[in-house]
């Protein structure tokens, strides 16, 4: 059994749905997330994980219930809601560092912290020696690390990664696996990571979520009790994984 | 690494270098055998450089091929200014602002086409022959490639860019100033290129009409003169600064936008 969690919620969602017209694509989802906790959520494709996303970071808004940080609704103006896209989004005129710095730069924080914030994040990344590059002078697995070192710069309330993976090989995957672990851990951000690889989230995640088929509600949290660093080889890895895999399964 | 393309470094290096050479070998050659056979048509490379050395011991209408260039230069250069402020801002404007583009695209669509020269008689029965209707029908000429391009870069800017802005909390402003316009900025700068080239062959165009300084007044006049050596140094001196700013542009963009390689 998992040691009792006494950490504060950090997010709380009641009841979000969402329809598109007559389309349902939420069905009143509920859950707690809490500070600092790193959760995962998995369901099968085209189950309406990028319209839950979009909810999160208001690009829609709900059409019933609704997300709460701290206990009120959720505000990208007021609160530091980051994102990492799937596709690439670093900024191709800003060089690396100001690419990390750009969000700092809207929230108009002091000079000193922004680049003290930005220093660590490259330290952080291995990335110092190309902070003067430019996004397209480097690979595709480098410019999505910009990307995730951008997001965890803002120390955000919330951070939403949207199968920031997807596109790269086995590799290059467990090298960001393992670096956005790292990052979670120095800066204890709380983060939601949208996957549809099982092995990802059990290796990621402190808790898992699964949704169900559309319309999407949550099936059931799963929370993985397992050491750091993890062994995807390993008989209760392979058993949480096994067992996700059944649950996901609508057929 | 020693070998690419199965060709010695030393060699390729050679190659292209000598290429560029060996072109303008080759027309030199061509113009010295044609200007051989026919002198009446073509005014031979020695004819053309004493004709040049004359326009400094001779001036034309008291100015030297110096005063010339500056004088079609400045006409440029002072149009140009103009139609960058106004031609990026509204390209910025009709590329971004929906009702904007609503309102003053259709009659810019119309405009548009309509050749800069063709301006030429309204303008002079507007304003006359002076200097200020030559910088106008310069400015008209540069202003639409720069609309065209800014407004285009402006409409193609990536969805997921804006998207970052709006995660992290950027109001309008900041987007457009901040992803926007930095996005657009190698269309604009293209725009940029466009408008020096058209410029420069809209001045030669507005010179010709009437004008006493000017490297279109050379050509003018040597051609009405029958003084054909005058006319290619008039070329040749206008292809030469073409070419100085199409260079400079360059270097300018790689500064500008270094990203852009």
């Amino acid at each position: 059994m998992p040691t009792e969690d006494n950490r504060p919620i950090k997010v709380e969602v009641k009841n979000l749905t969402k329809r598109f017209g007559d389309l349902l694509v939420l069905d009143h989802m509920s859950f707690n997330i809490r500070k600092g906790e790193f959760v995962c959520v998995v369901g099968p494709t085209g189950c309406g994980k990028s319209t839950f996303l979009n909810c999160l970071t208001r690009i829609h808004m709900p059409s019933e219930g609704d997300l709460y940080i701290d206990g009120v609704p959720a505000d990208p103006k007021k609160h530091n809601i980051s994102f990492v896209f799937q596709e690439p989004s670093a900024l191709p005129w800003l060089t690396v560092a100001d690419n990390i710095a750009y969000g700092l730069k809207i929230k108009r924080l002091p000079k000193e912290e922004t680049e003290q914030r930005v220093n660590q994040i490259l330290d952080l990344m291995g990335l110092q020696e190309f902070r003067n590059a430019y996004p397209g002078e480097l690979s595709v697995s480098a410019e999505q690390r910009i990307i995730i070192g951008r997001s965890f710069a803002m120390k955000p309330d919330l951070l939403l990664m949207d199968e920031p993976y997807g596109q790269m090989d086995v590799k290059m995957r467990f090298y960001l696996e393992d670096e956005v672990i790292r990052l979670w851990k120095e800066l204890g951000s709380t983060v939601i990571f949208i996957t549809h690889n099982i092995e990802e989230a059990v290796y990621l995640a402190e808790k898992v979520l699964i949704l169900t088929n559309k319309p999407a509600k949550i099936k059931e949290e799963i929370v993985i009790d397992l050491p750091r660093p993890r062994d995807i080889t390993d008989s209760r890895f392979i058993a949480y994984r096994n067992d996700i895999t059944d649950k996901i399964k609508w057929w | 690494m020693e070998r690419m393309n199965g060709e010695p470094k030393a060699l390729r290096n050679v190659l292209y270098w000598g290429l560029p050479v060996l072109a303008i070998g080759l027309i030199a050659i061509g113009w010295i055998a044609f200007s051989g056979s026919n002198p009446d048509l073509m005014p031979s490379p020695a004819a053309v450089w004493s004709r040049f050395i004359k326009t400094f011991t001779k001036p034309i209408a008291k100015t030297t091929l110096i005063g010339h260039a500056w004088a079609s230069l400045k006409r440029v250069l002072l149009a140009l200014m103009a139609a960058w402020a106004f031609g990026i801002s509204f390209g910025i404007l009709i590329g971004w602002n929906k009702k904007a583009r609503a309102f003053f695209g259709s009659i810019f669509e119309v405009i548009r086409p309509i050749p800069p020269i063709a301006w030429i008689p309204i303008i002079i029965m507007w304003f006359g022959i002076g200097e200020f209707p030559k910088i106008l029908l310069v400015f008209i000429g540069t202003f639409v490639p720069l609309v065209i391009n800014t407004s285009t870069g402006i409409e193609m800017v990536d969805r997921i860019n804006i998207q970052v802005g709006q995660i992290f909390g950027g109001n309008s402003s900041q987007i457009l100033k901040d992803i926007v316009i930095p996005t657009a900025l190698p269309s604009i700068f293209a725009g940029i290129r466009t408008s020096v080239s058209s410029g420069w062959t809209t001045v030669l165009a507005a010179e010709m009409l009437g004008a006493n300084a000017g490297l279109g007044s050379l050509v003018t006049r040597g051609w009405q003169g029958s003084d054909l050596s005058l006319v290619m140094v008039a070329v040749i001196t206008i292809a030469v600064i073409g070419a100085l700013l199409s260079v400079i542009l360059q270097k300018l963009e790689k500064v500008v936008c270094p990203w852009n390689h």
